[in-house]
């Protein structure tokens, strides 16, 4: 589920960063907006599919992506299907899916070096209040690096405890999640500044 | 060349470097003692990454009170965890992220990151999620993102502590045997250092012994023998 940069020559990965986190921008926009209905949401699914086929992924790369968002599918559905009428927990959930798939596909064409530079520009005028727009990239950068790494934290901590005949729940993952991540926080900015990053 | 001029390092009261001084002009450095013995905080002064709380630490005439910035471009670090260093999502643009502000065109960028991935072996995976490599990988991965930016000096505070045997002989051989300038290698694994040009060891937070490694490993073995 976590997207990182699939190096390719489709027409996608050519497009500047800037010009496809706008379009981008404006699809969920318009999915979050108009996506109601057969019609739009089968319009919002064709859209997605294209997008794979003109990333140079296919069918088969959108269904490994659509199989690497079953958990959120469920997640989304099933709470939806017992408090909402059928409808609207289907369609909130189609409209999710359908972000997320174009997030995706913004993903795995953008290197995350111009998604920063992109950032980084869009924030320039940030810079009269005081704010530093390479941190603001640098932060966004490294938000999506961590996670794969929480999430391997994560289940650690699951692991640890089955290993001691403790069944693992929310609460009791919870605090030492927390407990690694702010420890692996304070080593990482150890890091960063070893690697010359001021933090 | 490593200069230490009285230095001592307390941390909230308690002291972890005590009046150490020692010109280190050779080219590889092992530091070895026990765990807490003073040694990591060693490493993270040439670093910059630890200040000293008096005395001074310069490393090729830098001094790292006056300017750790400078000093840092100088010395690569090296982290016995390689989860740690991974700044980027995907290999090549971690390795990459090195080379950020040395106003370099998007073609020597490419270039000089293809070339570097090419001698650490990572080419094949340029591409893929920094955190989904093995340890093995992620640490060859933490050399090639520290020796692209060309450091004078490298420290690795226990760079094999999480490696395994093939893994662990590769990154001593590269940082013992490939790399040209000068390395502080602090580890606890004996043979990693036997083969270094000096050998430092700490106890208690004191300089106890510098010279040949096979005399300061004998002796260290003797102390907690």
């Amino acid at each position: 589920m976590i997207t990182v940069y699939k190096a390719g020559n489709s027409w996608l990965h050519g497009i500047p960063a800037g010009r496809k986190l706008l379009a981008l921008t404006l699809l969920l926009l318009a999915i979050s907006i108009w996506g109601r209905g057969a019609i739009a949401l089968g319009a919002g699914a064709v859209l997605c599919q294209l997008a794979f086929l003109a990333a140079g992924f296919g069918i088969a790369g959108f269904a490994r992506q659509i199989w690497a968002m079953r958990w959120l599918l469920l997640v989304m559905l099933v709470p939806g299907l017992i408090f909402l009428p059928w409808q609207t927990a289907i369609t909130n959930t189609a409209r999710l899916v359908e972000c997320v798939l174009l997030a995706s596909v913004f993903s795995f064409t953008t290197k995350t070096a111009d998604l920063l530079k992109t950032i980084e520009r869009a924030a320039t005028p940030l810079r009269r209040v005081g704010v530093n727009p390479a941190s603001i990239g640098l932060v966004l950068t490294m938000t999506i690096s961590s996670i794969p790494l929480i999430l391997k934290f994560a289940g650690n901590v699951r692991e640890a405890q089955m290993a001691r005949g403790v069944q693992p729940n929310i609460v009791r993952t919870t605090v030492p999640l927390l407990v690694a991540s702010l420890k692996h926080s304070d080593d990482f900015a150890e890091a960063l500044m070893a690697r010359g990053v001021e933090v | 060349m490593i200069l230490l001029n009285s230095v001592s390092v307390t941390f909230e009261n308690k002291v972890a470097l005590s009046g150490v001084s020692v010109q280190l002009p050779q080219q590889r450095i092992g530091v070895i003692g026990l765990n807490g013995s003073g040694k990591s905080t060693f490493a993270r002064l040439l670093n910059g990454l630890v200040k000293p709380t008096s005395g001074t630490v310069a490393v090729n005439a830098i001094n790292l009170s006056i300017d750790a910035r400078a000093a840092r471009a100088q010395v690569g670090f090296i982290f016995s965890n390689p989860d740690l260093q991974i700044i980027m999502p995907t290999v090549a643009e971690d390795v990459a992220f090195s080379l950020r502000g040395k106003g370099l065109s998007a073609a020597e960028l490419d270039s000089q990151v293809a070339e570097a991935l090419e001698r650490f072996g990572l080419t094949e995976l340029a591409n893929e999620a920094a955190h989904s490599l093995s340890s093995g990988q992620k640490q060859m991965l933490a050399l090639c993102a520290v020796t692209i930016a060309q450091p004078a000096l490298i420290v690795a505070d226990e760079p094999t502590a999480l490696l395994d045997a093939a893994n662990s002989a590769q990154v001593q051989n590269f940082l013992l045997n490939e790399w040209q300038g000068q390395v502080v290698l602090v580890t606890h694994d004996l043979g990693l250092v036997e083969t270094c040009d000096v050998l430092l060891r700490f106890e208690a937070g004191k300089l106890a012994e510098v010279g040949e490694p096979a005399t300061v490993i004998a002796n260290y073995k003797k102390s907690f023998a």
